[in-house]
């Protein structure tokens, strides 16, 4: 793996310093509050900026370097990467996809502590890209981008940031995060209740659960994880669904010394076993994407998990979804269903009525009283709008644009926003595999989209809004056979039941079609 | 009776009551726990009337899973859990005279603990056609009915608070029961015959029959007993028929088998009927308690206590 050279760094930085309107001088909070918006005409145009130091933005910013793209900034809104594992770091976090697949190909970790890895660990690991690729430099903290518009005449983007500074820059990469944003969620009586108030994105880690009762909300892939560590802390736990989710059971383990060397010595060890864990969650995909005898085998593989694990019949009712395996998120776990048993636990699949000063008021009428409340209700997921106006060619308006349902071309392109590319864009969600290896996939593809713009000395690249139809049709077409449009309600879906999140394929189709850049759907302006 | 089931989701979140809304300590319990003719006899009627909602929310349950409309779905839902609530309302009304024998639920009759094992064994596997048809004629013939004449029974100002709530869900629910019976008349009257033809032979079904017919006349018996008059119950059934008979209503097989039976069951007269029933009745009466198996865990979800 090639790295940047201290020179050229030093040349960046070189050239910052210069600049008296550098956004990056202006450091203290005080001066950024009065910083008066710059002349554009005199802002430093980045090659690539890239929005967010997650696992999306800095795998971009490593990938573009590696390709010669020097000329980098990564604005990221808070105040240390990681994104959403960094956020993320409630009691149990981990990754339901193993490891050595929830990382990137060209940045194999082997020492990976177990099969499934926690999310401290995971965020080591981004942390470790930082410090390996050297990036820090790159990254300027504290700058949440409030707006982003292409500025034709001087064939650049600029991004504001609600510091009040503005960068500009050629190309444009999106690597916000679809699961960024979280709040609590809209419910009645929400501004009511007395309590304790958690969200599982935004863990308070001063809070003392020892002998509390905790009230959780919520039982997708964040609440079955936080569950298991709540019953053995807290006093009472009861658990709050409205779904239930299908669960399988999880191979987790803890990984033994001599993997680990081996993976040190033989890095084609760890690679090989990357290949077969990809190819088996390949083979998910069978079941989850589609209603095949496989999905049944999988649902039948699951529901053996919960009869195994839980004896009552009712309670197996309660825990048994009456939707089709994958048409939701699937989640894994082996401690999930035994916390529910715990004697200082209870399912409570009552709708909730309101929120109290002291609980929770289910509609059988009781008032179920809680120390705490833990929002394990997920992410405000960005299905028709953007997370901040994205302004195109001619004033266009992305969320206008997307006010049907997102769309773009190959999940990254958006026609009439040139020189943007998107991570995680729509419909590039996997349901059975690792997202990174569909990130992989984009950034690669991105970096061709942007040396394509800086080496040709391109005005602006945008794919064609006919491509961009056909491609969405043949997608849109495909989901509506899939197991995420058989009628659940999901993250997935907008409330009109429009599906731009998930791609209907197996991963190596998605990489297939993200291998090469086709210009020919694209306009290049010269 | 057609009914907009969206608004009728919303109304029914708009109108959500807790336990804790009514003050089950005001005064006014001297006036069932100082009538010793009443008392022993209110104690067996209201662990009756707590065990039918008990048995309504069940079934509700099991329509929820069954309904292909996701409004509704979300609304059986919902009357699941007020039956629930309905059946805590009246324990803690139990718990308010006394009647409770401390932290135990109350023994519900041999006929209704049958039709809770048939519900837990089978309620799911039955069509929404059966349970669609049905569950109206519990609600307005023994849910409905029992809590009209426990008004008239008891002068408790916090039992008529209780019920005056109890009363507005149950009306939201015949509303949604009629309208689901008038919907499931809609597909041809040949293919819903031949489909109603074919679950009659089924085993589940036929037990649950016979758990079924004992329970209505095990109630009329309860009610006579009470002092009351069964021409009320009567009425009650009669109901069924006049605000079923929808032209839906009239093509649904079920409907047709269910108020022709509720026909028969009001006529004393019918001794074809009536004798094996009340000898059902009796039968099912000798059931040794030891025999039956332990109660679902759903039964235990009871509570007379406002918080938890």
């Amino acid at each position: 793996m090639r790295c940047p050279t201290s020179g050229i760094l030093s040349r960046q930085r070189e050239r910052e310093q210069k600049n008296p309107m550098n956004p990056t001088m202006t450091t203290s909070p005080q001066a950024r509050r009065n910083a008066r918006p710059q002349d554009p005409s005199v802002l430093h145009t980045y090659e690539t900026l890239i929005v967010g130091a997650g696992f999306a933005g800095l795998g971009s910013a490593i990938r573009l370097r590696q390709a010669g793209i020097r000329d980098i900034v990564i604005l990221e809104r808070g105040h240390a990467v990681g994104g959403t594992w960094r956020d993320n770091q409630y009691p149990g976090a981990a990754c339901d996809i193993p490891s050595n697949l929830y990382s990137y190909s060209f940045a194999q970790n082997p020492d990976w502590s177990r099969a499934y890895s926690g999310s401290r660990e995971i965020l080591s690991y981004v942390e470790g890209l930082v410090r390996q690729y050297e990036l820090a430099p790159l990254i300027r903290f504290g700058q949440d981008v409030i707006e982003l518009s292409f500025d034709k005449a001087s064939r650049r983007w600029l991004a504001k940031t609600a510091a009040g500074q503005t960068y500009g820059a050629r190309t444009v990469v999106m690597a916000q995060g679809p699961l960024s944003n979280a709040s609590f969620p809209d419910m009645p009586g929400i501004g009511s209740y007395q309590g304790h108030k958690i969200h599982s994105a935004r863990w308070d880690h001063g809070y003392d659960f020892a002998g509390k009762r905790v009230a959780v909300i919520g039982t997708g892939a964040s609440a079955i994880q936080i569950i298991p560590e709540l019953v053995k802390q807290a006093g009472f736990v009861k658990v709050f669904q409205r779904t239930p989710g299908w669960v399988l059971p999880r191979p987790d383990y803890g990984t033994p010394n001599w993997m680990r060397a081996l993976f040190r010595r033989a890095p084609a060890a760890q690679a090989a076993l990357r290949q077969a864990l990809y190819a088996a969650h390949e083979s998910m995909a069978t079941g989850l994407i589609w209603r095949t005898p496989a999905s049944r085998m999988l649902e039948q593989v699951a529901s053996l998990h919960l009869r195994s694990q839980v004896p009552d019949t009712w309670m197996r009712r309660q825990l048994t979804p009456d939707y089709r395996i994958g048409c939701k998120r699937v989640l894994v776990s082996n401690d999930y269903y035994p916390a529910l048993r715990q004697p200082n636990a209870k399912l409570i699949t009552w709708p909730i009525a309101t929120l109290s000063p002291r609980g929770i008021r289910t509609v059988e009428g009781v008032e179920h009283q809680a120390d705490c409340i833990v929002f394990a209700t997920g992410f405000d997921v960005s299905k028709t709008g953007t997370p901040f106006p994205i302004h195109g060619l001619g004033g266009r308006l992305l969320s206008e644009d997307w006010q049907r349902g997102a769309q773009a071309y190959r999940s990254v392109s958006v026609a009439g926003y040139p020189n943007l590319f998107f991570t995680f864009g729509p419909n590039s969600g996997p349901g059975h595999n690792s997202a990174l290896v569909y990130m992989e996939s984009q950034i690669d593809y991105i970096v061709q989209g942007v040396r394509l713009v800086i080496e040709q000395d391109l005005k602006w690249l945008d794919v064609q809004e006919g491509a961009q139809q056909r491609y969405n049709a043949a997608i849109q077409r495909r989901l509506a056979g899939t197991n995420w449009n058989s009628g659940c309600k999901s993250w997935y879906l907008t409330e009109d039941g429009f599906n731009g999140s998930m791609y209907p394929g197996f991963a190596t189709q998605y990489r297939l079609q993200m291998h090469r850049l086709p210009q020919g759907d694209y306009s290049l302006v010269r | 009776m057609q009914l907009d089931l969206d608004r009728m989701r919303d109304k029914i979140k708009a109108s959500q009551w807790a336990l804790a809304d009514i003050d089950w300590d005001a005064p006014g319990r001297e006036l069932v726990t100082n009538d010793p003719d009443l008392y022993p006899k209110l104690k067996a009627f209201m662990a009756d009337l707590m065990w039918i909602e008990h048995v309504g929310a069940r079934g509700f349950a099991a329509m929820a899973k069954k309904t292909p409309n996701d409004t509704l779905r979300e609304i059986y839902t919902y009357f699941h859990a007020e039956e629930q609530r309905h059946a805590n309302a009246e324990m803690a009304l139990m718990q308010r005279w006394g009647m409770l024998d401390g932290e135990g639920l109350p023994e519900p009759n041999i006929n209704i603990r049958l039709v809770v094992e048939w519900l837990d064994a089978y309620a799911d596997d039955m069509p929404l056609s059966v349970l669609g048809s049905v569950i109206p004629m519990l609600e307005i013939a023994l849910d409905g009915a029992l809590c009209k004449f426990l008004l008239e029974t008891v002068k408790d100002p916090v039992c008529h608070a209780a019920f005056e709530k109890i009363n507005a869900d149950e009306a939201r629910h015949l509303g949604v029961d009629f309208h689901v019976l008038e919907m499931l008349g809609h597909s041809p009257v040949y293919r819903q015959t031949l489909q109603m033809a074919g679950k009659l032979i089924d085993p589940r079904l036929l037990i649950g029959i016979l758990a079924y017919l004992p329970l209505l006349n095990r109630m009329r018996d309860n009610l006579v007993e009470l002092g009351l008059k069964e021409e009320r119950l009567y009425e009650a059934i009669r109901k069924y028929r006049r605000v079923g008979g929808t032209p839906g209503g009239l093509r649904n097989p079920w409907f047709q088998l269910i108020s022709r039976h509720g026909g028969w069951m009001v006529n004393r007269r019918n001794r074809l009927y009536h004798v094996p029933v009340d000898a059902l009745v009796r039968l099912t009466g000798r059931i040794p308690p030891r025999l039956l198996p332990q109660v679902p865990s759903w039964v235990h979800e009871l509570t007379w206590k406002p918080t938890a």
